[in-house]
């Protein structure tokens, strides 16, 4: 070994040298390889070095140097380069016996020669090297190791310049353009006569060399001619080569390759559907039923899968009737071979299987009526997504308990599942009955199946039935159609097996709630459902998932079926007994599940039974009290204990006191307003006593939030259900309700207002006296007078909350004001606010972002005027409001408002904006009269500079009757005076 | 060419080339198991370095001499020569930057250019980073060739073992195949949002649903 070669050895080495050594010889390296006589260095050493470390930094250093200075080498330099490591590819033999052969190194020492001869191709084929690929054919007779570095050498070409597969620089785009077209013109013909031959007289002797061939030449089909390879020569040959037996499964997957490769070429369908017919594709059927794990398999199964997708794509694309008959024809001969591999094979990674069975499916929707082949293409079909979208059982257990594996799975697959069920719903469309006919006997199937996966398959079969139903109609439903009518009652008195594991539990229910629609006409059944809720398929189901959607769903079932379950609520109380106690002994800790499914579904639904008024009065009265007395007495209890719980405690008894208020505000949903003030006043007298315990927790407890919330919302709706006998509690209620409230409680405490006020409208007026002016000192203490700045960017949570506050203080004042309550503003408690609160009022109508918004407040200005100002010239009811409305709301809202160019008349908004200011100008001059002109004509229109002439046509609008005139007159006014300002500005 | 002289050890041990853009995040990934040591700021990897990694399966201990070598330089060092004898390999790519995703297909012709038929790894790394550019369901490279895919977060060691596990398996032909302890891992730096990442991996479950995409451009633009 020399220097270099030693040099080169060591810095291939790692670990055990010496690292000084080490940086040693990789600086000796990089000097060697910036010595100008680099090339020769590189050649000589490839010559006669046996090391293939040495070999290898040979030639990626002659690559690199061919990289960078190709444009600077001297001629001489690169028709030396060029001649020698052609030789080296060529086994061109030099008179040394010492000499290495770099062909018969190992396989990374080769693809690296192949990269030389790659790069020379792109600096100099065609134009400096144009005979580079005949020059080697006439070598190949040289035999396998010839032939193997011809095919590294086009592999690399492939690689580094054509294939689409890598990022290109524009650069190289066209150089690839430009070797393309020189070898389609010069070689190409001659390439696969080559590749033809090597193939026919290897293919016994050297299977191997034949496949590397073939794999070779599939990567070109797709951009030489289609002709050179879909050939009377080249077709039997690649089919001979798949279809013998005795052949290496390699080198007829390698054939399979190249066939998929002529099928899945870009061509005109015209062309392309006689390609697909001349294959006789039918011939390699036979394959795919070997081996699964086998390559030739999976190979064959790409090609089948491939072939299909580009007879579909034809017959999709070809619309004469001959054309459209071929492919359908080509199409049911390899769909059963297709359905086959996606039943039994590892599916082709480029293939997607609903994607191909949506577009086959769609094929059949406008036909008449399906043949009975194609009968039998939907069920294959179905079978494949019943198929594709079993739990693998190895997860059972996962699944089961719901553990992070099971959670993963469970996650993949409801994705994974989507669009095999959009697939499911098409097929269904197309072929109602054959689906549910499939449906039924796969769940007739899993219930008998004695396999392994059974648990797996009624999970799957139930799913698939689930997931049916989503696309069809209510009526379809009512009825029974096709063979529901029979499906359905299975599904109610059959024995599942796997019952106990979550998801067949699960979508079991989910199942019993979709098709209730059926169960509603067959009433017969009911009793079957409410087993099935009731049992340990249900709400009584050991698994805590299971037993807790029950609950829910049961309730939706009630909603239903509400008056025909009457006769079954002794039996459904009686079930449900122990839950109930559960529930409201259960303590916090183990409640695990909040939100919607906290539990409190099944107080709902109980509640709607009970309240219904088939019931009688009797019984309803025993039931409730049944239910109410225990949960009142949870709360009183849980009002002692919380009292003097310790603070980590605390929060215990709290969340249980929540769950009881919670509950009861479910149970009450089920009694309506005429029922328990009316006909059945015992029972409004329940809930009433209720009311009271409840409004002792904001006694005891005003200040702690999730309390006083749900407290709220059960006034919300004892406001519905006891209407007006709510009355008599109101005053305390909303005393402990304002009692130290916060801004954001604030709002919560004007939504209940609004809803009391539309609710009862003006008798609310005494209570409104009394809460009016406390709230508006809360309000206005924490609100500038002017209103908040409605500027965009961020904001604080802390102003995130008052902006809250003033829109729900907007609405509350417009709440106020459209219902004829205005005069709670006047009394002598409130008066002291009136000031800020028409300055606010004022300022959101003319400024506040929202036009909503300003909209209400030009409406509450409508109302009061109305309400405050009597006939024009009679004594004033509110001193100084007439001055302040003619002076402030009429000309900064109704007219500088309106001039600003941001007032949008295009907007939808903004025009029903300018419709209220209208009715306001409307209003004013029907309550103020000549006041009103004369205060337009001497101040504010001057102010703005309308012209006389026009000032005094808008006051002949005003006093007229046509308001819609005024509108378009003002309008165009508004336009008019926008356009002449702007012309003043520019002048100015 | 014999491998390099490593220490030898008398357990089984495997050439391991890691690969990938440069900034991927290689070196962190490898560092995370506290045999090697733990670095902090990024400093671009020169030519290579090799850490060797322990691993404790079922079958006995196993050893990952992890070639983790520079991403960066063009013509320096020895590149694809470090390749050489490798017995599997893993390609990074970096989910919060599209371009090293699409420079993958690169990498991986030049590894198989080298190494023929080694089981091959594609790993996403910094799927903790909120403003990822590869989607999930953008991934697809895997499929075509034939690769195993996991996403990682080096910094938050999420599915650290995952890759070796799977090198580990096809290198033993042992489908069951396990770790029995886990390796140490230096703490994580960052915590992963769990959620968010089970979304990715159900993008991920549906994404093999469907088809590929005709040209590799498609998923970025």
């Amino acid at each position: 070994m020399d220097d270099l070669e030693q040099a080169i050895v060591i810095s291939f080495e790692t670990g055990a040298v010496d690292s000084a050594l080490k940086s040693q010889a990789v600086t000796y390296c990089q000097q060697i390889k910036e010595t100008p006589s680099i090339c020769s260095i590189c050649i000589e050493k490839l010559w006669f070095s046996k090391l293939v470390q040495v070999q290898f930094w040979c030639l990626q250093t002659l690559q690199d140097v061919l990289r960078v200075k190709y444009g600077s080498m001297s001629l001489d330099e690169q028709s030396y380069v060029r001649k020698s490591v052609f030789s080296m590819a060529c086994l061109e033999v030099i008179d040394n016996e010492n000499a290495g052969r770099v062909v018969e190194g190992p396989p990374f020492v080769k693809n690296k020669l192949a990269q030389v001869l790659a790069t020379l191709i792109y600096y100099e084929y065609p134009l400096i090297w144009s005979s580079v690929f005949l020059d080697f054919m006439l070598h190949l007779c040289k035999g396998a190791v010839v032939i193997d570095m011809f095919c590294r050498v086009l592999n690399a070409l492939d690689d580094e310049l054509i294939s689409l597969d890598y990022p290109r620089t524009p650069e190289e785009i066209s150089v690839a353009a430009r070797v393309k077209d020189a070898m389609r013109q010069q070689c190409v013909p001659q390439i696969a006569r080559a590749w033809y031959d090597i193939v026919s007289m290897y293919k016994n002797s050297d299977p191997d060399l034949s496949a590397t061939v073939l794999d070779c030449m599939r990567r070109f089909v797709s951009w030489i001619d289609i002709g050179l390879v879909a050939n009377d020569a080249f077709v039997p040959l690649l089919f001979e080569l798949i279809l013998s037996d005795g052949l290496s499964e390699q080198v007829r997957g390698a054939a399979a390759g190249c066939v998929l490769a002529m099928v899945s070429k870009r061509m005109d369908p015209q062309s392309k559907l006689p390609l697909l017919q001349t294959l006789q594709i039918s011939r390699v059927f036979g394959l795919v039923s070997g081996d699964v794990d086998s390559d030739l398999v999976s190979k064959v199964s790409a090609l089948l899968t491939g072939y299909a997708v580009e007879v579909l794509e034809c017959h999709k694309r070809l619309n004469s009737e001959d054309t459209k008959a071929v492919s359908m024809d080509l199409l049911n001969e390899v769909l059963p071979s297709v359905f086959y591999v996606m039943q039994k094979c590892e599916v082709d990674s480029t293939f997607s299987i609903v994607q191909f069975l949506l577009g086959y499916v769609s094929t059949l929707k406008g036909l008449p009526a399906l043949k009975e082949k194609q009968l039998l293409h939907i069920t294959q079909i179905l079978e494949v997504i019943r198929i594709q979208i079993c739990y693998d059982p190895m997860y059972r257990n996962n699944l089961n308990s719901l553990d992070k594996t099971g959670l993963e799975e469970e996650d993949r697959m409801s994705e994974f599942r989507k669009d095999l069920f959009v697939l499911l719903r098409t097929v269904g469309r197309v072929a109602p009955e054959v689906t549910q006919h499939f449906i039924r006997n796969s769940l007739a199937n899993a219930v008998e199946s004695s396999s392994e996966s059974n648990v797996e398959e009624v999970e799957a079969a139930l799913s698939l039935l689930y997931s049916f139903g989503e696309s069809m109609t209510e009526e379809a439903m009512k009825t029974g159609s096709g063979c529901l009518s029979e499906l359905i009652p299975m599904l109610l008195t059959t024995q599942f097996p796997g019952h106990s594991h979550r998801l067949v539990a699960l979508v079991y229910l989910e199942n019993i709630t979709r098709y209730m629609k059926f169960i509603q006409e067959n009433s017969q059944y009911i009793p079957n459902v409410l087993g099935a809720f009731l049992d340990d398929r249900g709400l009584h189901h050991q698994n805590f998932y299971v037993s807790r959607r029950a609950g829910y769903l049961f309730m939706r079932v009630v909603k239903l079926l509400k008056s025909k379950l009457v006769p079954f609520i002794d039996k459904i109380l009686q079930n449900l007994q122990d839950t109930l106690s559960q529930l409201t002994t259960m303590n916090f800790a183990s409640r695990e599940l909040t939100g919607t499914e906290d539990g409190s579904h099944i107080f709902e639904a109980i509640g709607i039974i009970i309240g219904l008024e088939d019931v009688p009065a009797e019984k309803q009265s025993d039931y409730l009290s049944l239910l109410l007395t225990p949960l009142c007495q949870q709360i009183e209890a849980g009002l002692v204990q919380a009292k003097v719980a310790s603070s980590e405690d605390f929060p215990v008894k709290i969340a249980n006191i929540q769950f009881a208020i919670v509950a009861i505000n479910a149970l009450s949903k089920g009694f309506n307003e005429r029922l328990v003030t009316a006909s059945r006043p015992g029972i409004g007298l329940m809930f009433k006593q209720t009311l009271d315990v409840l409004l002792r927790v904001l006694i005891e407890f005003p200040k702690v939030e999730p309390l006083r919330s749900k407290v709220t919302s059960f006034i919300h709706r004892m406001v519905d259900t006891l209407g007006s006998a709510v009355f008599p509690y109101l005053p305390k209620a909303l005393e402990q309700l304002l009692a130290d409230s916060e801004p954001k409680e604030m709002v919560g405490f004007m939504v209940l207002l609004n809803q009391l006020i539309c609710k009862f409208n003006s008798a609310l007026h005494d209570i409104l006296e009394e809460v009016y002016p406390v709230v508006a000192v809360r309000i206005f203490n924490v609100i500038p007078r002017d209103g908040l700045p409605s500027r965009p960017g961020a904001v604080t949570e802390e102003m995130r909350e008052l902006i809250e506050l003033q829109r729900m203080l907007y609405t509350f004042l417009h709440v106020i004001a459209t219902h004829d309550l205005s005069s709670v503003f006047l009394t002598p408690k409130s008066r002291a606010y009136l000031d800020p609160m028409m300055q606010l009022v004022l300022n959101t109508s003319c400024n506040h972002k929202d036009i909503t918004v300003r909209k209400a407040c030009v409406q509450i200005f409508i109302k009061l005027i109305k309400d405050w100002c009597a006939e024009p010239y009679s004594e004033e009811k509110v001193p100084g409001f007439q001055n302040f409305v003619i002076e402030a709301f009429a000309t900064n809202c109704c007219l500088y408002s309106v001039l600003d160019k941001s007032f949008n008349f295009s907007d939808a908004n903004t025009h029903a904006l300018f419709g209220e200011i209208i009715t306001a100008q409307k209003v004013m001059y029907e309550k103020f009269g000549n006041t009103f002109l004369m205060h337009l004509m001497s101040k504010s229109f001057p102010s703005a500079h309308i012209p006389q002439d026009l000032a005094e046509q808008y006051c002949q609008k005003l006093q007229g009757n046509d308001i819609r005139s005024l509108k378009s007159y003002y309008q165009s006014l508004i336009e008019n005076l926008r356009l002449q300002q702007n012309g003043s500005h520019v002048f100015r | 060419m014999a491998l390099p002289n490593q220490q030898t050890v008398d357990y089984p041990s495997f050439k391991l080339v890691i690969v990938g853009d440069g900034g991927t995040g290689k070196t962190t990934f490898v560092k995370r198991h506290l045999t090697g040591e733990f670095e902090k700021k990024y400093e671009p990897t020169i030519g290579v370095e090799v850490h060797p990694l322990d691993f404790f399966t079922n079958c006995g201990k196993i050893r990952f001499y992890c070639w983790d070598t520079a991403g960066q330089e063009k013509f320096g060092g020895l590149r694809d020569g470090y390749y050489i004898h490798g017995q599997c390999a893993i390609i990074m790519f970096d989910v919060t930057a599209r371009l090293t995703y699409k420079n993958v297909p690169t990498w991986h012709r030049d590894l198989c250019r080298v190494c023929e038929n080694i089981p091959i790894v594609l790993c996403g790394n910094k799927v903790d980073v909120k403003n990822r550019q590869v989607k999930a369901k953008q991934v697809t490279f895997h499929r075509k060739k034939n690769l195993q895919y996991y996403e990682i977060s080096a910094k938050s060691n999420y599915n650290f073992e995952k890759p070796f596990l799977y090198l580990a398996r096809k290198l033993a032909g042992d489908q069951n195949l396990h770790f029995v302890e886990s390796p140490a891992l230096a703490p994580p730096e960052v915590h992963l949002d769990i959620a968010a990442q089970q979304q990715n991996e159900a993008d991920l479950a549906a994404a093999a649903a469907q088809p590929l995409p005709d040209d590799d451009d498609d998923a970025f633009e």
